[in-house]
């Protein structure tokens, strides 16, 4: 099958509501994401980005509306947590009693393996136990981490966790990768080479897209810093609680929502940031998702999706 | 080093208590000195009426009754507290009683466990077991619970089966705590166990113990004791031992 943007859904939200009790959280959320997409989604703190990052994982589902993505080559309901997508946390992120090639190769021992097969037939399991560990050895060395593969997590730095948390998602190749401030804990130059490391994917899609295939790597990334956001997302996404929910005829907010949906430029790996030419698009995200006087049209800035 | 010369400190320190006492009281026994300690070993391990050496049939008496106890109670411990983690309704209805149990002092409660179970190998496990297993349990549970959803979340991302995330994501996580709390549950065990020894036993460390203490043949009582502490802290090293083997990543968490 060629690879078409409106046959190829990672992710499809409809109508997504939720709240804690009296607390509204989501309203109305409605959002599409296409394989090959890296959506960065942005918003200010308490818009619900986490609670909706949770419930398209599938641990936390929406109380209305429906998160469907896609399972088995067909678009089904998200209600528990499977392994058509992958997620990276910015805490706990590995397993400690692991080292990074284990880590690495659990999704593949857990996924293809079955527990008796690991009891009852010794040698089968031990060469697809040294089979794993080659394709995760692989993948370490494609994120920059063929020294490192024998550590357990506690002897290795923060930068080096999240990249064997992506390798350890990326390996399962899902249908879409969530990952949750992933760089929020690291430093300021580690962030930028794992921008890059995640911009290299990004270039691997445009590759297999050109050949007219499908691209692997399907991405939300859920971030504070609007510079990551520009610079990773090929999308803007803009979550929040402050739009103009009384023309609409509600007497309170009903929670936030996606007010703020447009295409973001591309950058290459190898190119360098300049974050002042971000201003202009800083300064409208700002203005339409973060600022609590100005309230929109809640359709106002969603394009929906944008062609790139 | 150090750690040679307290204990070289500590040996003469007892010689020469033991050696003013017999300038006051040549026949004393309480504090015995090396050659009435060498004659106390004789006695206990030479063949007595019975065809019997002491050592041997206590060894293998507490021996017996100690591992019984320990092995049920390590068993019933661990899969109790494994339950009550990752079962809310377990949780529930196990918490109240386990909690209360571990409360009760058992060589208080010796007198119950007499009267339930008698005096034989039943009345020991029993008594054991029973002993060790709310801190077990609750070590267990508590370190269930102390894992964050993330790390259990993200299991079933990378494909995992609900049986699989016990088995290859909570329990390697939990088995380092638990060999810690079967280290701290040795001493309390051995407690317990002489205990019901001097009370009702007719072998053992203990019955040896309350026996020769009463003939005041401190020259027995003394090796049973050394002997006894070499028993617990052999049995630690050896936990320690596996610990370092089976979860090298803890031992570095610790660093």
């Amino acid at each position: 099958m060629t690879f078409t943007d409106q046959n190829n859904f990672g992710l499809q939200c409809k109508d997504v509501s939720h709240w804690f009790g009296e607390t509204k959280v989501l309203f109305n959320l409605n959002l599409d994401v296409h394989a090959g997409q890296f959506v960065a989604l942005v918003g200010p703190s308490g818009c619900g980005k986490s609670t909706l990052l949770r419930a398209i994982l599938g641990t936390h589902p929406p109380h209305r509306g429906k998160i469907l993505t896609m399972q088995n080559g067909r678009l089904a309901n998200a209600d528990r947590p499977g392994r058509d997508r992958g997620i990276v946390y910015q805490k706990y992120s590995l397993y400690p009693f692991l080292t990074a090639l284990d880590n690495v190769a659990l999704g593949l021992k857990l996924d293809q393996t079955t527990t008796s097969f690991r009891w009852f037939n010794w040698s089968g399991w031990s060469k697809k136990r040294s089979d794993f560990r080659d394709q995760a050895a692989a993948f370490l060395k494609k994120v920059g981490l063929g020294q490192a593969m024998n550590l357990y997590p506690s002897q290795m730095s923060g930068g080096m966790q999240q990249r064997v948390a992506i390798a350890q998602a990326l390996i399962m190749e899902p249908e879409i990768i969530l990952l949750d401030e992933p760089f929020g804990a690291l430093d300021e130059a580690t962030r930028e080479e794992l921008q890059e490391m995640l911009l290299r994917l990004y270039e691997e899609n445009a590759e297999i897209k050109a050949a007219g295939e499908k691209p692997p790597y399907t991405l939300i990334i859920v971030t504070h810093e609007l510079n990551e956001a520009i610079r990773v997302g090929d999308r803007l996404v803009g979550l929040s609680q402050y739009w103009d929910w009384k023309s609409e005829g509600h007497e309170c907010s009903p929670g936030a929502t996606v007010v703020y949906d447009k295409s973001a430029p591309v950058f290459r790996s190898d190119e360098r940031p300049e974050y002042e030419l971000f201003d202009d698009m800083r300064k409208e995200i700002r203005k339409y998702v973060y600022n609590p006087e100005v309230l929109q049209h809640c359709h106002e800035h969603v394009i929906v999706n944008p062609t790139h | 080093m150090l750690g040679v010369l307290s204990v070289l400190i500590l040996l003469a320190g007892y010689t020469f208590v033991s050696h003013r006492q017999h300038q006051i009281n040549p026949e004393d026994t309480t504090i015995p000195n090396w050659s009435q300690l060498s004659e106390g070993v004789k006695k206990f391990t030479q063949i007595n009426r019975k065809g019997e050496r002491w050592i041997v049939e206590d060894s293998i008496a507490t021996g017996r009754r100690f591992f019984y106890g320990i092995g049920l109670g390590l068993v019933c411990g661990f899969l109790t507290g494994v339950l009550m983690g990752c079962f809310s309704p377990v949780e529930a209805f196990l918490q109240p009683p386990i909690a209360l149990l571990a409360k009760v002092p058992q060589t208080a409660a010796l007198a119950v466990y007499f009267v339930a179970f008698g005096t034989g190998m039943s009345m020991y496990v029993a008594m054991i077991s029973l002993g060790i297993i709310p801190a077990l349990a609750v070590t267990v549970y508590l370190a269930i619970k102390d894992l964050p959803s993330e790390m259990i979340d993200k299991a079933y991302t990378l494909g995992a089966s609900h049986f699989e995330v016990v088995l290859e994501v909570i329990l390697k996580q939990v088995l380092p705590k638990f060999i810690d709390a079967v280290r701290l549950a040795i001493g309390p065990a051995i407690v317990f166990l002489i205990a019901a020894e001097m009370v009702v036993g007719d072998v053992g460390f203990g019955y040896r113990i309350r026996l020769q203490f009463k003939l005041t043949n401190m020259n027995v009582v003394y090796p049973y004791l050394v002997m006894l502490a070499s028993f617990g802290f052999a049995l630690d090293y050896g936990l320690r031992f596996l610990q370092a083997r089976f979860c090298p990543w803890y031992q570095r968490d610790l660093k």
